[in-house]
């Protein structure tokens, strides 16, 4: 054979390829996260009547190690608060009782609030939005059916192996009924989601960057990996070679993400439409052409009458405006059914979602730059974590990656979903870095527990759900958050667990406990309330974005556009929509005390609970403010806070309603009401 | 770098990184005591303590402002070089042969330094002896998007933390009554400004920039609602005091503190910021110097907005005026653009260095890119397509060094050849002029090192004054 000088070249690439992926695997794999999960044995602790199961042993031995002892079980009513706010995200109904926990945690979670809840833990990681972003911020039309998806399979409870295996191959799968079909191509919206640069005018670079985005979202949602950081180079820190990426990218390059690159490029959408469903868009087309049908006739016939009656032989310009008055009107009519039919697009139903394409294996692309292709890598998995062998060429790989990360043996995906499931709980990580397990990420602060509820949440059938209940029935979890002496001065930033952490409500908890405190929230479950054309441009150049957020649904069903988000999202730190954030932001700014003092949601849920209390006229005033403390904190007040409260609304200002109007806003605007005890 | 330095920053290190929770609103807390004990922490003496950023988005033409190109005019109407254009691909350009176009506009030398400025710029000529003239700008994007994101936080994604906010980050606020990062908005709307050009990242949210509105409220829900007077607002937020510290009892956490002082400064915002926003308290001459109108959305509005602002002790405010993306009829398009700046970037300069502030305020005027001198389209609505690879900017006051030119692009205006500069470069000379070392300015997030300038940038030693 003779060597051509593209074969020379690409030889050269290679052996330097091969020189510069001098990643030492064998030493790389040494690393914690990539060590297969064993169960540990229970450590032993000293106060054992403290412990209510098995993660308080593990909590117990690090700080009877540290020397310290857990703070005591907090408040009833507290804990109440913050079972709702952990299982459904909303407030306790005032006077509920607070019997067993055991059972007031199962009735919540069985609750369809509770799905929701878990959802918008779960949208935040996989970068949920309801536009594209970027330059060209077209709209996600039908990404919501996504986010139902989402919502009932955590209220179902969904093994989370499954859970991942449909969001990447959904649609590979065999299916249970055209329903269950149905679920799992939407589950692939999962992979579409992303932020895409619908515009850029190299083609190849477009779909590249598509690939990445993806790869770089699954990477870090459900591996705990930075896989993108390999595209251009080896990964700097954790077991990646380029080779490895492009592995990866050929699996993503033999799938259909984009129905066209052309711009504006369109992603590409799973139709859903039946029989059913075509023939009544056929229907709605026919009236459309019965009606246009009925126009021309009536035009012509117009046309004609006006032909004999001027005594013309061509018609004259603009022949509708000398018609008789009576043709006039009736030909406005056919027009007007016509516009308004038209109007009335049938659109058969579809979701965002991927499906295969051709199987091709991809080369790398030296520093990133697909004008330099090295060496064709045949698609595989990572070798750091796998054992490297090609994709079969007669499918994408696909199914195959998602049973790869979905694997119990698997050493990162259970570890990444417990420490996420803990985070959302504990409002920091086992591991502090949620989407970050690799070399550059922290080291858990407690191994073996991390370790223990992967296994146990493996062995518990991938049960969200189950590993819920064992969390909040801990002693851990019922700690008080009052740390002692002792505690601050050896745990400050409490990675020990010495206590509970005090928490501020999130962004869609705090709205949906205004709304709920003013008897307004709504909890219909599913469905859309944003009426947007699919693909079209949000805002443009020339427009302002003119989503409102004025429905009383809850929180989850509100738009998420990105670029734009609603302002009180915006402000009580809801995590960018564009990127993959298991951790979201806990801040303190002015501008959310100002949301607090002055917006109109607020202002319009206190001046309701004003008319509540007032309409009460039974109620003496020390009633009323303990009616207020009950709904708002869960808890009656004390003699000095009843008479402080009743104090204030005597002297605030003469009249009744603006005095506890501002009552109710100042205990809206306390800490006790924004955060967790 | 001094100990006392190197303690503060670890410090804050180390809180930002056990930021679950506690740790990031300890840091606030901590981070806002110090802003209001120690003016500022630099790393060295800073020759600026402020800037005023005024950002053209959408993309200047370099040709047709600060950056003379004869050439241009006498190929006008030939195909462009092939070696020069090489492979480029554009964002609209589609022809493989795109013709040369010269500017319309003449350019003459102004001042003692003799820049050349070309006449869409009149006034901002005549303090042409203060600008720092960079033309050697270049940048890695040619999307909008992408090169704004990479212009203010040195990376193309999101989530990395904009220039403002690592200023206010380092440097605190000086004033307790206003954030320390405001962002002003103007023009004519085509690009979309995103949140995320002058957002936190992953800082901490209180130094991401606040945008004041032009119309209305200057921030959202400043105003009390009808019939709460400041007093009674008093009351309650007295008695928001006193629940917290009731609750701080029981709980125990620095955090507590910290929401009465935001609370403090919302209720000091309220003063502050109607004051501050109403230019009533200039007098007409003053307005008419700006070109500014009461009531009006203008650059120029802003401009004026922006040395009250810098008067208080505000350390970064971002102006965006937009309306600089010339695909199309760019004589026409350019002449609005210019003609909105031109007059209020001069006054300003007059007036802050009348009033002796020009010295420790950085002005920053320029785009996320350049446009290409090739036309894109014919006729007399020919346009330019966006130009990554060599775009003008310029720098004046807080210690830029006044009166120069710096670098240069090759005789097209296509590549800047000489002293390139790249964004990264540019990103690390502003933060030095303000006293901090790019290098040294860290936060570390997700268990890594982050900077503004990633592992690059050279600080433009020329450009100092």
């Amino acid at each position: 054979m003779k060597m051509t000088a593209r074969m020379l070249v690409l030889l050269l690439v290679a052996t330097a390829l091969s020189a510069a992926d001098k990643i030492d695997l064998a030493k790389s794999q040494k690393h914690w996260a990539f060590q297969p999960v064993k169960k540990p044995a229970l450590p032993m602790v000293k106060n054992k009547v403290w412990v209510k199961n098995s993660i308080d042993q593990f909590i117990l031995a690090r700080l009877e190690k540290a020397g310290l002892q857990p703070a005591p079980p907090a408040a009833l009513s507290d804990l109440q608060r913050r079972i709702h706010y952990a299982l459904r995200g909303l407030l306790p109904v005032p006077n509920s009782k607070i019997g067993d926990l055991k059972s007031e945690i199962k009735i919540q979670m069985a609750t369809p609030q509770y799905g929701e809840r878990w959802a918008r833990h779960w949208l935040d990681v996989v970068r949920y939005a309801d536009s594209n972003g970027l330059d060209e911020n077209a709209a996600h039309a039908n990404a919501w059916r996504y986010r139902d998806y989402v919502v009932t399979s955590f209220n179902a409870d969904k093994p989370f192996d499954q859970f991942i295996i449909e969001q990447i191959a959904g649609d590979l799968l065999s299916a249970k009924g055209e329903a269950a079909r149905r679920e799992q191509r939407i589950a692939t919206g999962f992979l579409s989601l992303g932020p895409k640069v619908l515009a850029e005018p190299d083609k190849i670079k477009m779909e590249m960057d598509i690939i990445d985005e993806q790869i770089d979202t699954l990477g870090k949602a459900l591996l705990g990996l930075t896989l993108g950081c390999a595209r251009c180079h080896d990964h700097k820190f954790d077991p990646i070679p380029t080779a490895d990426y492009y592995a990866l990218a050929g699996i993503f390059k033999s799938t259909k993400t984009m129905d066209s690159l052309k711009t504006i490029a369109k992603w590409h959408e799973h139709s859903f439409a039946t029989p059913a469903h075509k023939k009544l868009k056929e229907k709605h087309e026919a009236l459309i052409a019965t009606q246009k049908k009925a126009v021309n006739a009536f035009t012509a016939k117009a046309n004609q009458q006006l032909l004999v009656e001027l005594k013309l032989e061509k018609l004259p310009t603009n022949p509708e405006g000398k018609y008789s008055e009576t043709n006039q009107v009736e030909l406005a009519k056919l027009n007007s059914t016509l516009k308004r039919l038209e109007a009335d697009v049938y659109v058969l139903p579809s979701a965002m979602g991927v499906e295969d394409g051709n199987a091709t294996n991809l080369p790398i692309f030296v520093r990133g730059n697909h004008e330099r292709p090295g060496e064709i890598q045949p698609r595989h998995f990572p070798r750091a974590l796998s054992d490297g062998k090609p994709i079969s060429d007669k499918v994408s790989g696909r199914l195959e990656l998602a049973q790869w990360i979905a694997n119990r043996n698997n050493p990162l995906t259970a570890r990444v979903m417990v420490n996420r499931v803990w985070r959302w709980h504990f409002g920091r990580g086992l591991v502090g870095t949620p989407d970050n397990f690799g070399k550059l990420g922290e080291k858990p602060s407690h191994p073996e527990l991390l370790d223990w509820l992967a296994a146990w949440f493996v062995e518990n059938g991938w049960s969200v759900k189950k590993l819920n209940v064992l969390i909040l029935n801990s002693a851990t979890f019922q700690m008080s958050s009052t740390p002692n002496a002792a505690a601050l001065k050896i745990d400050p930033t409490n990675v020990l667990m010495s206590r509970a952490p005090l928490r501020r409500m999130e962004a869609e908890p705090l709205r949906d406990s205004l709304l709920q405190i003013g008897g307004q929230l709504d909890l219909k479950v599913g469905g859309t309330i944003w009426a947007f054309e699919n693909y079209k441009l949000v805002f443009n150049h020339t427009s302002e974005d003119a989503t409102t957020y004025n429905s009383n649904r809850r929180a989850i069903y509100l738009p998420v556009i990105r670029n734009h988000v609603y302002d009180l999202f915006e402000l009580f730190d809801f995590p960018d929509p564009g990127t993959v954030n298991g951790n979201r932001a806990d801040t303190t700014i002015a501008p959310q005390s100002l949301y607090l003092m002055n917006s109109p949601l607020v202002l319009r849920t206190c001046a309701t609970m004003a008319k509540q209390l007032l309409a009460e006229g039974k109620l003496n005033n020390t009633e009323r403010v303990e009616w207020l403390y009950v709904k708002v904190y869960n808890r009656k007040p004390t003699a000095n806070e009843s008479k402080r409260a009743v104090a204030f609304v005597n002297e605030f200002c003469q009249e009744q309603q603006a005095s506890w109007q501002a009552l109710c806003q100042a205990l809206l605007s306390s800490n006790e009401f924004l955060y967790l005890k | 770098m001094n100990e006392q330095i190197t303690t503060e920053l670890s410090r804050r290190a180390f809180l930002g990184k056990t930021a679950g929770g506690l740790g990031s609103m300890a840091l606030s807390y901590l981070l806002r005591q110090d802003a209001l004990t120690k003016p500022s922490l630099p790393h060295f003496a800073p020759k600026a303590k402020r800037v005023i950023y005024m950002f053209m988005s959408g993309g200047p033409s370099q040709v047709d402002t600060f950056d003379p190109k004869p050439l241009l005019n006498r190929l006008e109407g030939k195909t462009m070089p092939a070696s020069i254009i090489k492979n480029h691909q554009f964002a609209m350009i589609k022809t493989k042969n795109p013709i040369v176009k010269g500017s319309p506009w003449k350019f003459q030398n102004h001042g003692q330094s003799g820049i050349e400025i070309s006449e869409l710029f009149p006034q901002v000529s005549k303090v042409a002896d203060e600008l720092a003239v960079v033309r050697s700008l270049h940048t890695d994007s040619f999307n909008h998007d992408p090169a704004v994101m990479f212009l203010n936080t040195g990376d193309v994604r999101f989530g990395r933390p904009s220039l403002g906010a690592w200023t206010s980050y380092g440097l605190g606020t000086e004033n307790a009554n206003l954030p320390a990062y405001v962002v002003l908005v103007s023009g004519k709307n085509r690009q979309p400004l995103l949140d995320s050009y002058w957002g936190a990242g992953f800082l901490p949210t209180e130094y991401q920039g606040t945008p004041f509105r032009s119309q209305g409220e200057p921030v959202l829900y400043l105003r009390n609602p009808k019939g709460i007077s400041s007093k009674t607002r008093r009351d309650q937020i007295d008695l928001i005091r006193s629940l917290n510290e009731k609750h701080q009892e029981n709980v125990n956490d620095p955090e507590i503190t910290a929401r009465i002082k935001q609370y403090e400064l919302a209720y000091r915002m309220q003063t502050s910021v109607p004051e501050l926003a109403a230019l009533t308290h200039e007098s007409q001459a003053v307005r008419t110097a700006y070109g500014a109108e009461l009531g009006k959305v203008s650059f120029a509005n802003n401009c004026l907005l922006a040395r009250r602002l810098c008067e208080r002790g505000v350390r970064f405010v971002q102006l965006f005026e937009k309306g600089w993306d010339s695909h199309g009829n760019i004589a026409k398009e350019h002449t609005a653009r210019s003609r909105a700046v031109d007059q209020p970037i001069a006054a300003l300069i007059s007036d802050l260095k009348q009033r002796g502030l020009l010295d420790e305020t950085l002005i920053v005027w320029g785009g996320e890119f350049g446009r290409t001198p090739m036309a894109q389209g014919n006729g007399v609505g020919y346009g330019r397509d966006h130009h990554p690879h060599g775009f003008t900017m310029w720098m004046a006051g807080g210690g830029a060094k006044p009166g120069i030119v710096h670098g240069a692009t090759d005789e097209f205006g296509y590549f800047a050849i000489k002293d390139k500069v790249h964004v990264h470069d540019l990103n690390a000379t502003i933060l030095h002029l303000l006293g901090l070392d790019h290098e040294h300015l860290i936060y570390k997030h997700a268990g890594r090192d982050f900077r503004l300038t990633d592992v690059h940038g050279y600080v433009v030693r020329e450009l100092l004054g």
